[in-house]
């Protein structure tokens, strides 16, 4: 039997989902623009061929993030499921994964003082957290560190 | 020389720009109309095909199903007493050669009777305990063959499976997550529509076997009250209470107010009158029990 | 130990290769993890708990492969590519695998 009560607590959470993951969702965007502007002097490459204008240690670096959807998206890629097409609820959330994690990993290619981050890849996995999905997202790379700098 | 660099693309290419709350106004929305038509379709189709089957198919799968109904040794006057109030109502709602009602009897405290497949019926001590006279008896058992006369075991079953199969197919799509159990419980909704469609039709041929076995239908809203004062000893609703929108809406049955109101309405449109001396039960029934 | 996932040096020649190199690391999270990690799950964002976990998996992975690599006498192993299968619910392979080599 369907009870009031139910129908009050789904709507809550659809409604908190909703709420707090969209606010939560903008803010990671904002974050996300902003810290790409400020790693594009580090550029990542997805050539498998290295730069040479200068000698370069090689070193592999990672970046991974782990992001959960929110109650509402499930709920509405549920619904776009009977029907098929595009599943738009998701197409935001695995875009700031990749993103993230290719931060993470030129986070750490600056932090060895890298000029470049050469043959980009990644790796995605579905993660099931509870009942929501989530996904993992690995980006990484090959940084070169010039080793001339002080010359 | 070649020349490497990060360049901003374009936001947004990636991603679809539409308003969540759209979307999920158009898919809800159109769930919704998906699960309730299918499931409508699915009634109706179920319940057509059921109809179509012979009575006599019921009986035999009862009796492949083998379920023993009600208690064999329970109280056999209180068997005798009901077959003999059930021929005194058939004499006014005539069954079809083919189908016969057969009566059961369990002395567990439960509140409810009920009609199933092969004109099986079922009394249960706890409700019969509650009832005040004849007359109140004799609206549950009349209700009960209306719901055999009209094949809604049968219906019902028929229509049920139907809609479970598509709903289980819709549902059981992968993916579906959270989404999936509100869909089901839409179907399930959308399937009492019809149960309650039954019992207000079951409804109004017993008023008319009443009114042909009495000449009147005083006190055949007895049980009504008996169910409403069941519930409010729960802690529930009183009779004198207005049940909101949301529980008429998601009851499988009609709620009693409107059932007692409809037993007035059918009454006055058929032409019996409402007040009348009630019938008591037999001296003994209380040691029937 | 050099580790790249390029697949040569620009200014170094690799004299031998030595084989293939792998590491492989099968983690679950803890029911403590799982309950924290779906009640986030309600209301969306970044999971932690469970980045952190399977960062340090791979940095288990990734340990195994370059003491693999060790054992071969190599001093880099080139061509490296990481895997990641969930295999079971609730648990997670990372691999990790390259060229094990040795440079001039």
């Amino acid at each position: 039997m369907i009870g009031l009560s139910q129908i009050v607590f789904f709507v809550l959470l659809l409604l908190s989902g909703f709420v707090i993951g969209s606010v939560a969702e903008r803010r990671h965007r904002k974050s996300i623009i902003k810290r790409e502007l400020q790693f594009n002097a580090l550029p990542a490459i997805a050539s498998r061929r290295p730069a040479e204008d200068r000698p370069y240690a090689q070193m592999l670096v990672t970046g991974s993030v782990v992001i959960g959807s929110d109650y509402f998206k499930t709920f509405l890629s549920g619904l776009i499921n009977l029907f098929g097409g595009r599943v738009t609820p998701y197409e935001s959330l695995i875009d700031r994964a990749r993103r993230e994690a290719t931060l993470r990993m030129k986070e750490q290619a600056s932090q060895l003082n890298a000029s470049y981050v050469f043959n980009v890849k990644f790796e995605t996995m579905r993660i099931a957290a509870g009942r929501v999905p989530a996904l993992e997202v690995l980006a990484y790379g090959t940084a070169l560190v010039a080793t001339d700098q002080h010359a | 020389m070649v020349t490497y660099e990060n360049r901003q693309p374009q936001e947004d290419i990636n991603v679809t720009q539409r308003h969540p709350l759209k979307s999920f106004a158009i898919y809800a929305v159109s769930a919704l109309v998906l699960v309730v038509v299918l499931v409508v379709i699915m009634q109706f189709a179920g319940g057509f095909l059921a109809k179509r089957v012979p009575f006599s198919v019921e009986t035999r799968v009862m009796d492949a199903i083998g379920i023993e109904l009600g208690d064999a040794d329970a109280s056999p006057e209180m068997k005798r007493y009901l077959n003999e109030l059930a021929a005194r109502l058939i004499e006014h709602m005539p069954l079809p050669d083919d189908m016969s009602v057969i009566i059961h009897y369990d002395d567990e405290d439960v509140f409810n009777a009920f009609a199933t497949l092969g004109g099986n019926l079922m009394f249960y001590k706890g409700l019969l305990s509650t009832l005040p006279h004849e007359n109140a008896l004799a609206m549950v058992m009349a209700h009960e063959i209306a719901h055999v006369l009209h094949r809604d075991p049968a219906v019902g079953l028929g229509g049920g499976v139907a809609s479970m199969l598509v709903l289980a197919g819709l549902t059981g799509n992968a993916g579906t997550g959270p989404a999936s159990s509100v869909l089901s419980s839409a179907g399930v909704l959308t399937g009492a529509q019809f149960t309650r469609r039954m019992e207000i039709s079951a409804d109004e041929a017993a008023v008319s076997a009443l009114g042909g076995l009495y000449g009147h239908t005083a006190g055949a809203d007895a049980l009504f009250r008996a169910i409403a004062e069941q519930r409010q000893k729960s802690g529930g609703r009183g009779i004198e209470d207005g049940a909101d929108v949301f529980e008429r809406f998601l009851a499988t049955h009609p709620i009693d107010a409107d059932r007692i109101r409809a037993i007035v309405e059918t009454s006055e449109s058929l032409g019996i009158p409402t007040s009348g001396e009630t019938t008591p039960l037999p001296a003994a029934f209380k040691s029937w029990l | 130990m050099l580790l790249s996932n390029l697949e040569f040096l620009p200014d170094r020649t690799v004299k031998r290769h030595l084989g293939l190199v792998q590491g492989s690391s099968v983690r679950s999270k803890h029911v403590g993890r799982d309950i924290g990690a779906s009640l986030k799950s309600l209301f969306g964002g970044e999971l932690k708990g469970y980045t952190e976990l399977l960062h340090d998996s791979r940095e288990e992975a990734t340990q195994r492969l370059l003491e693999q690599a060790e054992s071969l006498g190599a001093n880099a192993v080139i061509n490296v590519r990481y895997s990641t299968s969930s295999i079971a619910a609730g648990a997670a392979e990372i691999f990790v695998y390259g060229s094990a080599v040795e440079l001039e």
